[in-house]
């Protein structure tokens, strides 16, 4: 973690490695990527412009979380709906009007319905981005200049190096995987 | 010298999805181009036009707030007018958006690829022209506007949650907020594509912002993928109650014309086909100007189309259905208002162009050779953009000019400022329809480059990307 104001007690700056390679395809990439984690690399990514079927498996991915975020928020939105409607109009000012039962489920359905929409994609969208920790403008793997290509047209897998790493070692078990090119790069201290 | 295709082609359907041979980075750089692209004569043409008609909605915005909405056409009977024409007309446009990006994402129909990204920035635009009538129609907003949210006012009372006018609010703004975050979520990778070809800084640094450090991360697509299809699945019955809680400010009243249980399927219907016809009347120019042909080719026109002819069915089954149990119901007040007051009152010419528009213009599209001529298709377009709106006109307008008792019949006639005020909209629309075209791709680049991959690679994919 970089931090822009280290104080004197503060310890070293020290910057995250990373080895960034270049695979010529996705096929390649899903080839590689198990390959480097045999290999022993356990802080593996890999980056697409597009998402390539059958990288969950590559990169060994736990299900994913959001499904159970989304269900928890839509079942959120219609209680708070269902329950605000009952509360303003059985307990808090139930109005008589032509003897009409203060509590109508029937026209209860339409704003539970909205509101469960409305939470359920709410955090599906922001649930996303907390999973995955955008907004986050600066990253290690943008110090690589040919990583511009990732949101194009190239695959790129990134390995982040445990203190103490050969990177030489990195870079030569990733040649053997299949990669393309490869290049070490360090967090630049902002 | 015809451009190679990637599968070969089936005789009977031989427009393909994505026409001739590319490469991720052709398509990045083709689709891309009209952003890094300076603005033509055309598009400051297209925009002084809009800035025009935009201006007329701040001076009828500005009018109607100052004197009241006296100003407008609106009378009794006639209490309801333009201002809900247009409000339905706008979300109906809308609509059409959701239902490509979300309906046929649903059922894997691989031709929405390229029109999605435009026809949901055409959802979020229609939106907020519709929100704009709910609003300035209680003359007042800044007393008017937010009675209607639940909250512990000094007013001591709570909304009416058991009207549909309520309903709607909650329906409507639950409509474009989730439209804006699926339309954003889409976005975010082709952003960071953006980001990355950008020449100068300033691009890059606002591009980048925008893209909020995305890096095509596996594990971040891996999340991705369902929260982008779980929004999907939740904006398609979103989509279905939307307009079904608008077709309740009218069913649940007791107007006839307005009192039918087929007004929630029969609005739904309309507003994919006035929404697909918006898509049409917008995508035909955009296409050629932008040079989007090899990404939006026959195949999506045509396709359209026949989605066109089979809402317009909807619509024109809903239209005999009204008249039928007008007929068939027995009571004098609806059969007086769909045999005389419509068909022969003085309001009949609305009426008229609207069978017309709706009910005879999209049978052209039985035709191939009609479905796949662009001026054709064009021209119907806009037919039913005006049908449609006739359609609303005679719903609210022509129902409630003739009331029970003969005494209070009255006739209406709008006013300069709701002419302006819907003109104005049109102009809102178009503004910031250009400006989209000008700052944001018009075809989602990350998902056409995924299909392109989906249909190089997999020998079983249809060629033409038609599942059945």
């Amino acid at each position: 973690m970089s931090s822009s104001e280290q104080g004197h007690g503060d310890p070293p700056f020290i910057p995250r490695r990373f080895v960034v390679v270049e695979f010529p395809s996705p096929q390649a990439l899903l080839d590689g990527t198990p390959k480097m984690r045999e290999a022993g690399y356990a802080q593996l990514d890999t980056h697409s412009p597009f998402p390539i079927h059958g990288l969950e498996e590559a990169l060994g991915l736990k299900r994913p979380k959001i499904p159970l975020i989304v269900l928890c928020g839509a079942i959120a939105g219609a209680c708070i709906a269902y329950s605000l409607i009952y509360f303003c109009n059985v307990i808090d000012w139930p109005l008589n009007i032509g003897n009409r039962p203060a509590h109508g489920p029937p026209a209860n359905i339409p704003i539970t319905f909205e509101l469960a929409v409305l939470l359920g994609g709410g955090s599906s969208f922001f649930g996303f981005f907390a999973l995955a920790g955008l907004p986050r403008p600066y990253h290690p793997v943008f110090e690589s200049n040919e990583f511009l290509r990732a949101s194009i047209d190239s695959f790129f897998l990134s390995i982040e190096l445990p203190p103490g790493t050969d990177a030489e070692r990195a870079l030569a078990d990733v040649r053997a995987a299949g990669a393309m090119s490869a290049e070490g790069v360090a967090e630049s201290e902002r | 010298m015809a451009a190679p295709m990637l599968t070969p082609p089936d005789p009977l359907e031989p427009a393909p999805l994505i026409d001739g041979k590319y490469n991720d980075r052709d398509i990045n750089n083709t689709l891309l181009a009209h952003v890094w692209r300076g603005a033509g004569k055309g598009w400051w043409a297209c925009f002084a036009v809009a800035l025009s008609l935009l201006g007329m909605l701040v001076i009828s915005i500005s009018w109607t707030l100052y004197k009241g909405i006296g100003t407008w056409g609106n009378n009794i009977p006639v209490g309801w007018a333009f201002g809900i024409i247009n409000f339905v007309w706008w979300i109906g446009i809308g609509h059409a958006g959701t239902l490509i990006s979300a309906i046929l994402l649903l059922f894997q129909q691989k031709w929405r690829t390229s029109i999605n990204r435009f026809a949901e920035a055409m959802t979020l635009f229609a939106v907020i022209c519709a929100l704009l009538f709910p609003l300035i129609h209680t003359g007042r907003p800044w007393f008017a506007a937010y009675w209607l949210l639940p909250y512990p006012s000094t007013n001591g009372i709570w909304p009416q949650f058991k009207s549909p006018l309520t309903w709607d609010v909650f329906a409507v703004s639950t409509y474009f907020t989730i439209s804006l975050l699926f339309w954003f979520l889409g976005l975010v990778p082709d952003l960071a594509a953006l980001r990355d070809s950008s020449q100068s800084k300033m691009k890059r640094t606002v591009y980048g912002m925008l893209a909020l450090g995305w890096r095509g991360s596996g594990r971040h697509w891996a999340e991705y993928k369902w929260a982008y299809v779980l929004l999907a699945g939740l904006s398609t019955p979103l989509v279905l109650s939307v307009h079904t809680i608008v077709s309740f400010d009218f069913a649940t009243s007791v107007i006839p014309g307005w009192h039918t249980t087929i007004f929630p399927p029969y609005f739904v219907a309309g507003a994919v086909f006035s929404g697909f016809a918006m898509v049409m009347t917008w995508m035909v120019p955009a296409r050629r100007f932008l040079g989007l042909k090899h990404v939006v080719t026959m195949k999506h026109l045509e396709n359209m189309n026949k989605i066109m002819l089979v809402t317009g069915m909807f619509v024109t089954y809903g239209y005999l259905m009204e008249h039928f149990i007008a007929w068939y119901s027995g009571d004098p007040y609806e059969f007086a208002q769909f045999y005389y007051t419509r068909m022969r009152g003085p309001m009949k010419g609305v009426y008229w162009t609207m069978i017309f528009c709706n009910v005879v213009v999209p049978q052209i599209f039985w035709w191939k050779r009609w479905r796949t001529t662009i001026p054709v298709m064009w021209v119907a377009s806009i037919f039913i953009n005006i049908g449609m709106w006739c359609e609303r006109y005679n719903i609210v307008v022509t129902s409630l000019h003739r009331d029970f008792i003969p005494s209070k019949w009255e006739n209406y006639l709008p006013t300069w400022v709701d002419i302006s005020l819907f003109a104005g909209t049109i102009g809102l629309f178009s503004t910031l329809f250009l400006l989209f075209l000008k700052f944001i791709p018009a075809v989602a680049v990350t998902e056409v480059k995924e299909l392109r991959h989906e249909l190089a690679h997999d020998p079983t994919a249809d060629p033409v990307g038609e599942t059945h």
